[in-house]
């Protein structure tokens, strides 16, 4: 495990030219090319509309597209700011990058970089968590897009080689990825667990707007993991 | 219906697929290099960096299969071209069949209604397209400045992200496996099964240091739970 020390603003100084490069070097890197492929993306999100609606002339009329976007944004817009504000503090700033490009964040992303991390022994929030959890998070990217571009291609050929019984049991593949990451930090801080657990069943049960639950939840252990810290002062693990 | 799905699956959607594509696959691998020329210099040796990408990889397996699985329902209404598009990138089938849903009902239609023609699909595409980018805007934007604020926060006090990045991780994932169990008995048994594996398998791997076994321990745990609750529903 590394520990952030004062180390930390001599590395900015250094030139990164050979086939190293320092944390600094990494989050200015990831900044340019998280942001450049993202805004690549954007832009090629106006295509294919563009295209349908001007090119192949079969616009819907604006009213019709505002309509669509608006319901949209009703239905599920408070997330697009919600998300990446809730999940930045495990994912680090590369793997936000990654993971709001590619998807799937909850049910990959996040599972992919802790066991990545868990598997070199790298404590969350360090540098070397960071770097783990990046490299862990790119490659799911990484293969997810390989698997599903077999599938769309071979016309769900490959799912019908899977044997029907294995893709039943697929239906539980959500609880079972969400159980095993909870056990994986669970073991490491049991109390903090339990914590969470309690937190998690009273605020999904809670008559709140069930957008926010989860938002509220990761605020609500955070603050309730802190205060416990603060009072254990002195010998915080 | 037909004709949306001729001209959904024509060439031109083909290549805006493909571009996409290769957007998500080249950012995966610039991110593999830097992250990958980062590592010496903070302390992790090559061989922890290939055992990071390994079990990115094995634990990558259970998940994408997963939604290889939901994929099919959107090829149905989308098309292929499209379904890659969105899957590939930022979106889950379950958001993209309610966008979809939306966009034709922003129309005056239903999805897979007959009166679901070119302009109806125009606007789900539309919608669809756009809707997305909420959260590619949002991030491109605004997670230098998220990365400020951590900043602060790990001056102020190096241990504090630790402890804020393992409370974040476990509430997030104590709502979201609360959310499953209460679906139903097995989704119950699945959630319970992966936890405990999980934690005896990281166990037995520690005390006796496999670390193969680490790098296996997600998807290990993921063929337990899914057998068990399975099986749960033959009974």
């Amino acid at each position: 495990m590394s520990v952030p020390t004062k180390a930390g603003v001599t590395e900015a100084k250094i030139e990164v030219r050979q086939t190293t490069m320092s944390m600094q070097g990494f989050h200015g890197k990831s900044d340019f090319w998280g942001q450049t492929t993202l805004w690549m993306l954007i832009v090629m999100s106006f295509v294919p509309p563009i295209y349908f609606s001007f090119i192949l002339g079969y616009h819907p009329g604006w009213g019709a597209i505002a309509g669509g976007l608006i319901g949209y944004a009703a239905f599920i817009g408070i997330m697009w700011f919600l998300e990446p504000i809730t999940y930045y503090p495990v994912l680090g700033k590369s793997g936000t990058y990654i993971a709001f490009l590619t998807g799937n964040i909850a049910n990959m992303c996040l599972p992919c970089s802790a066991a990545a991390q868990e598997s070199i022994g790298a404590e969350p929030g360090t540098k070397k968590a960071e770097v783990a959890g990046t490299l862990g998070i790119a490659v799911a990217s990484l293969t997810n897009i390989v698997i599903i571009i077999a599938v769309v291609l071979s016309g769900s050929f490959i799912l019908t080689i899977i044997p029907q019984s294995v893709q039943n049991a697929l239906q539980f593949i959500l609880p079972a990825i969400y159980g095993g990451v909870l056990g994986q930090f669970a073991l490491k801080k049991p109390l903090y667990g339990l914590v969470a657990f309690v937190i998690g069943m009273a605020v999904l049960f809670a008559p709140i707007f069930s957008l926010i639950k989860i938002v509220l939840c990761v605020a609500i252990t955070i603050a309730v993991v802190l205060f416990i810290e603060k009072s254990k002062s002195g010998a915080p693990e | 219906m037909d004709e949306v799905l001729r001209f959904a699956n024509s060439t031109p959607v083909w290549i805006f697929a493909s571009i996409v594509v290769a957007i998500v696959i080249f950012q995966a691998l610039i991110f593999i290099r830097i992250a990958s020329q980062t590592a010496p210099n903070i302390g992790m040796t090559k061989d922890e960096t290939k055992r990071a990408l390994r079990t990115g990889f094995i634990s990558s397996l259970g998940p994408s299969f997963g939604i290889a699985v939901v994929i099919i329902s959107l090829i149905a209404v989308l098309g292929g071209p499209f379904t890659l598009m969105r899957i590939g990138i930022i979106g889950s089938a379950a958001t993209e069949l309610t966008a979809a849903g939306i966009g034709a009902n922003a129309y005056g239609v239903e999805l897979n209604s007959p009166d679901f023609g070119l302009k109806a699909f125009t606007t789900v595409v539309w919608t669809m397209c756009l809707g997305g980018t909420g959260w590619l805007i949002f991030t491109a934007l605004a997670t230098k400045s998220l990365g400020k604020v951590e900043k602060k926060i790990v001056s102020k006090n190096a241990k504090m992200m630790t402890i804020v990045s393992t409370a974040a991780m476990l509430g997030a994932f104590a709502y979201l496996a609360s959310q499953q169990m209460v679906k139903g008995y097995s989704e119950t048994v699945a959630a319970i099964a992966a936890g405990v594996s999980m934690m005896v398998i990281l166990t037995f791997a520690k005390k006796r240091e496999i670390r193969w076994l680490q790098e296996w321990a997600l998807g290990i745990s993921l063929v337990i739970a899914l057998t068990i609750s399975y099986l749960t529903t033959l009974i």
